[in-house]
């Protein structure tokens, strides 16, 4: 889990551009969106793409996006949940 | 229809404040632009989403507004002939690899040429008259003219015109096989007596309008397009009967500021059209310090523009004479590829 964790931080800075915010400065359990990291909807589409990109998974549900995307933790106990049901 | 022009802001391979200073000389078959700091402007986590040519349009605008003492204009115009290149390119990149599947909204979003007029006034929060130009060579001189047109309705508005372009690696690469390009040294480029030049980008704005304020820096009086005319007499003639249309004769033209950019056969046009209406009156040329690209004209009007107001030409933009002191008119005459020539008439204020 924390390889996953540390590799969706660098995943997302490069798919979103993030200049300036290096892996380290990105918390676990920091919120993705507003207060947090401050992504908006734009970004919610980019990593929505970057799951079906790097980690091949879509998400079924668009009502489930706001707890996905909630932190780096929350992606990442996703893609391993719909990974476990891919195996 | 006349304008004042109120502000000005560049940014271009020169630095916003280079006249009266340093010029910047470079060396290659393209010229970078110094980038000021945009996040004096723009939010650092609205820039990650900016190409370049969006981030030196938002910058050319809010320095001409600051300039003019203008928080928000009453229209934005603006001309651009390739628009936002890199975007374009990333978006078309993807498509093509990815299969037209799992495209990013961002650099689509971004590729449009319109996106740099809509996020100036996304910025500013200007939910007024918004247009974009994308007519080649012709789209910096459109802008302007719909600006006099705008002005003419409605004398009372203040509008943001300008134009922006960028080179890209991709584009660049293009563009020199076609032998538009050559390696060459800006300070040496226009007596280099070959074919080619150096490529350029950047982007000026002004905030005009119809009346005379306290931060006018210079009049527009008028602008013209002359499509592939047939011959250099018939270039000739046009210019002469601009002149006259606006009462004047070549002799009332303080500085004749030239599209020269160091391709022999572009300039020559030039020379023959000065040696018949032209021969007593002083050139300069302003492509040695910008670069050739379709609107390089927004960097003439904002040298000119700068050059009326101080009084002074900088001598480095002499290509004949003397730099007039004083100079009371500046005709900006400039040709892309001898087809699109555009003539902008500047004055003092």
């Amino acid at each position: 889990m924390e390889k996953l964790m540390q590799d969706l931080k660098v995943q997302i800075i490069q798919q979103l551009n993030l200049q300036e915010v290096k892996p380290e400065d990105i918390g676990n359990d920091q919120p993705l969106f507003k207060e947090g990291l401050g992504l908006d909807s734009i970004d919610a589409l980019e990593l929505i793409v970057l799951l079906q990109q790097f980690h091949n998974i879509r998400i079924a549900k668009p009502e489930d996006g706001p707890n996905v995307f909630y932190s780096i933790r929350t992606m990442a106990e996703y893609i391993t949940a719909e990974k476990a049901k891919q195996a | 229809m006349k304008a004042f022009i109120q502000g000005a802001g560049c940014v271009s391979a020169q630095d916003s404040n280079v006249f009266p200073g340093e010029v910047r000389n470079y060396e290659g078959d393209r010229l970078p632009v110094a980038d000021p700091d945009y996040k004096q402007w723009i939010d650092i986590k609205q820039i990650r989403r900016m190409g370049r040519a969006i981030k030196m349009g938002v910058a050319a605008s809010h320095m001409s507004l600051e300039n003019a003492g203008i928080k928000n204009p009453d229209a934005i115009i603006m001309g651009t002939a390739y628009g936002c290149l890199a975007d374009t390119g990333v978006f078309l990149q993807k498509l093509v690899s990815q299969q037209e599947d799992m495209l990013t909204p961002t650099a689509f979003i971004q590729s449009t040429h319109n996106t740099v007029a809509g996020q100036i006034a996304l910025l500013l929060g200007c939910h007024a008259y918004n247009n974009t130009f994308v007519h080649g060579a012709f789209s910096l001189e459109n802008a302007l003219q719909d600006s006099l047109l705008l002005l003419a309705e409605d004398p009372s508005r203040n509008i943001l015109a300008g134009a922006t372009d960028e080179i890209t690696d991709f584009s660049h690469t293009v563009l020199r096989r076609f032998g538009l390009y050559k390696n060459a040294h800006t300070s040496g480029l226009l007596r280099s007596q070959s074919q080619g030049t150096m490529a350029g980008e950047g982007a000026a704005f002004f905030v005009l309008s119809a009346g005379k304020g306290e931060h006018s820096i210079a009049q527009l009086t008028a602008v013209e397009m002359l499509y592939r005319p047939a011959s250099e007499e018939e270039t000739t003639e046009h210019i002469r009967i601009f002149l006259q249309r606006n009462g004047l004769q070549p002799a009332d033209v303080s500085l004749l500021l030239t599209g020269r950019n160091g391709d022999t056969a572009n300039d020559r046009y030039y020379e023959t059209v000065e040696q018949s209406l032209f021969n007593d009156t002083p050139v300069a040329a302003f492509k040695h310090f910008c670069g050739e690209y379709p609107t390089a004209a927004a960097f003439g009007v904002w040298l000119a523009a700068g050059s009326l107001q101080r009084g002074s030409i900088p001598e480095e933009a002499m290509v004949k004479g003397l730099p007039p002191v004083q100079p009371e008119r500046i005709l900006i005459w400039n040709h892309h590829h001898a087809k699109h020539h555009s003539l902008i008439l500047l004055e003092k204020c």
